[in-house]
């Protein structure tokens, strides 16, 4: 379990910092010696994370559920025909900008979470969808072939082998996905979503240089502590396999 | 990737092309607006183009289907010509709405396009993808298609027959805007990518040197590219202003905490970490045999750089390239938040005073532009494989 140290405490620096951003008052005094209002205050900045983090998590497990489910449809039976589409539309996709997508959820939803979400999932899809057709696709069939042999069902075969051997390409792809999601939700604020790229923006807005620094301090703890705790579970899934195959 | 063979009846267009015939029937197709903010009226499939094109489209669309369940050996020819025709209609038949429903007195009306037309868009898009991944040789059809229907749909907006679209209507109250829009994304993302390009291939070459210095420049453009964009250019905004404060010689450069200089060095350090990954990979990869064999013919260490290495590793390098410029693009169009300019200025603007089409009209050319660059870094990247490599495919 050590490593999970680090993600532990590039969590406890983002919570600090969340809960007890006045303590820098002093120093933000500082570089902006006329300013009187030094801390925003619109709303808590702990808020503002449990509102970013979710908008990230339910963006998150929706897209990786409907990526995966894609791509097991798409690997088998009846579904083989989209493969190439599914492939190539994943690819593609991935280099529509992610602020294009935002902006246009708005014609489609209006302001607000809404519209935030629905970009997350859509954009958060295609790297999911992208790795799990690599990880499913880059399966030998010999292994696939040895386990039927062993008299496992198809949906065995599919849960006990193909899905823990793909598993550590389509975590990666769910990182790289929750990574763009993190920055995406951050710019959300520009179109509604209570997220903490609000003090930024109204930063950006009064000429308030705090404001800004106090956002993008928090948001670039987020993004580092996510990305610590994928790179944890990325290695003890490692280990694990490594385990499951000495052991077998 | 297993490719369905191509003889047998091809499942994926029917599917599309049913749900593109549901979707413009069941939803708008058309929306007249009075002015830029009312939410204007919507007009079903008949109502905005008339019973002859209605039923021409959907004719079209039966065409499709019944075409894809046919074995013959030009099927996915044919299935190309008659989406690329359809693509090629659509402007005519956005023509054709305004024609009918625009009322004629009213200044400042204007027409847009409704969900059953962009659906309509998007799956004959999908269609068009697919047709073509079962083409022989997809590249030169796919090129052949998309200058196909652009040029149609530049006639129609040349000949002043889509004047009343939404978008059309946008840019014609601000040319000027625009250009100036263009030419300050383009500049910003391509010099970002230029500079990194010079930088990253500078660290490739020092990491190849000395291998201490391969984990933590590895580590270092990683770690940058996990720092979600508006924080980074939020956090570049207090040293940049300290800087231009404390040397006043700055500031007539242009280099203030906000602007091109923080949001440049900010797509720089994004920019990195492709190119200076698929450049070290590439140049540590170069065969070793190969290496002796350049030897072996008397070439010293920088012809073998110039003339072995650098050609071998070249298209992963542009790969890198490629990566980097699409998501420059995108990430430009953020910069406009810290007044850089670019197409992100119409997206925030429109946001700002809920104008759609304004969004629109900085959201479609910046989707245009990572595309463009796509398509133009692919096709350098198989022109520059060496002629060695092209033989082993």
């Amino acid at each position: 379990m050590r490593v999970f140290i680090r993600p532990c405490v590039w969590l406890l620096a983002l919570l600090f910092c969340a809960s007890f951003m006045s303590v820098f008052e002093a120093l933000f005094g500082w570089f902006q010696p006329g300013q009187t209002s030094l801390i925003y205050q619109r709303a808590g900045f702990l808020s503002l994370l449990q509102n970013h983090v979710l908008l990230v998590l339910i963006s998150g497990s929706i897209g990786t559920a409907m990526a995966v489910s894609a791509g097991i449809l798409v690997t088998r039976g009846w579904g083989r025909d989209f493969l190439p589409l599914a492939s190539q539309v994943a690819s593609i996709g991935q280099t529509f900008p992610p602020v294009a997508v935002l902006a246009l959820a708005v014609p489609v939803l209006g302001f607000g979470e809404a519209p935030t979400l629905m970009a997350l999932v859509l954009y958060g899809l295609l790297p999911i969808l992208r790795n799990t057709l690599v990880g499913l696709d880059g399966i030998a069939p010999a292994v696939k072939e040895a386990a039927s042999g062993m008299g496992m069902s198809p949906t065995q075969v599919l849960l006990k082998v193909e899905l823990p051997l793909a598993g550590r390409v389509i975590l990666a792809g769910v990182r790289t996905s929750v990574t763009i999601n993190i920055a995406t939700a951050a710019i959300g604020s520009t179109i509604g979503a209570r997220t903490l790229g609000d003090p930024v923006i109204a930063g950006l807005v009064n000429g308030n240089t705090g404001y800004v620094l106090q956002g993008a301090l928090l948001i670039g703890l987020l993004a580092i502590t996510t990305d610590s705790l994928f790179e944890a579970l990325q290695r003890t899934w490692s280990q694990r396999l490594l385990a499951a195959a000495v052991a077998g | 990737m297993l490719a369905p063979a191509s003889d047998m009846p091809n499942r994926v267009v029917p599917v599309l092309a049913s749900l593109a015939l549901v979707l413009i029937w069941w939803l708008d197709f058309g929306i007249v607006q009075p002015n830029r903010i009312v939410p204007g009226t919507g007009y079903g499939l008949v109502e905005a183009i008339g019973a002859a094109n209605s039923a021409g489209l959907s004719a079209g669309l039966l065409a499709l289907m019944v075409m894809a369940r046919h074995r013959f050996r030009a099927r996915f020819y044919g299935l190309g010509a008659l989406v690329a025709l359809l693509l090629m209609w659509q402007p005519i038949l956005l023509a054709e709405f305004a024609d009918r429903q625009l009322p004629a007195d009213a200044a400042y009306a204007r027409t847009a396009i409704g969900a059953g037309f962009w659906s309509l868009l998007f799956l004959l898009g999908l269609m068009a993808i697919e047709v073509l991944s079962q083409l022989p040789s997809p590249r030169g059809h796919h090129l052949i298609l998309v200058a196909l229907v652009l040029v149609v749909w530049g006639v129609c907006v040349a000949a002043g027959r889509l004047d009343s679209l939404s978008l059309v209507t946008e840019y014609a109250s601000r040319p000027d805007q625009f250009r100036q829009a263009l030419t300050h994304h383009l500049a910003l993302s391509l010099s970002a990518v230029l500079c990194s390009l010079v930088i990253a291939i500078a660290l490739a070459i020092m990491m190849m040197r000395r291998d201490r210095w391969r984990q933590p420049v590895l580590a270092t453009v990683s770690f940058l590219q996990t720092i979600p964009s508006l924080a980074l250019f939020g956090l570049l905004i207090a040293p940049l202003s300290a800087l231009s404060t404390a040397f006043p010689f700055l500031q007539t450069l242009g280099i203030r905490g906000i602007g091109w200089a923080p949001a440049l060095l900010a797509l720089v350090a994004y920019s990195l970490l492709p190119i200076v990954r698929n450049t070290y990979v590439a140049l540590s990869e170069v065969p070793d045999d190969l290496v002796d064999a350049g030897r072996g013919m008397g070439m010293s260490e920088r012809q073998l750089f110039l003339k072995l290495k650098l050609p071998l590793a070249m298209p992963i390098i542009i790969e890198g390239v490629r990566v980097t410029t699409i998501q420059a693009m995108g990430l430009t169009a953020v910069a406009a938040l810290i007044g850089a300019g670019g197409f992100g200025t119409f997206i925030f603007q429109g946001l700002g005073q809920a104008a759609m089409d304004l969004v629109l009209l900085g959201a479609l050319p910046t989707i245009a532009l990572a595309l463009a660059a796509d398509g133009v870094l692919t096709a350098l990247g198989q022109v520059c494989r060496p002629a060695g490599l092209k033989a082993n495919g």
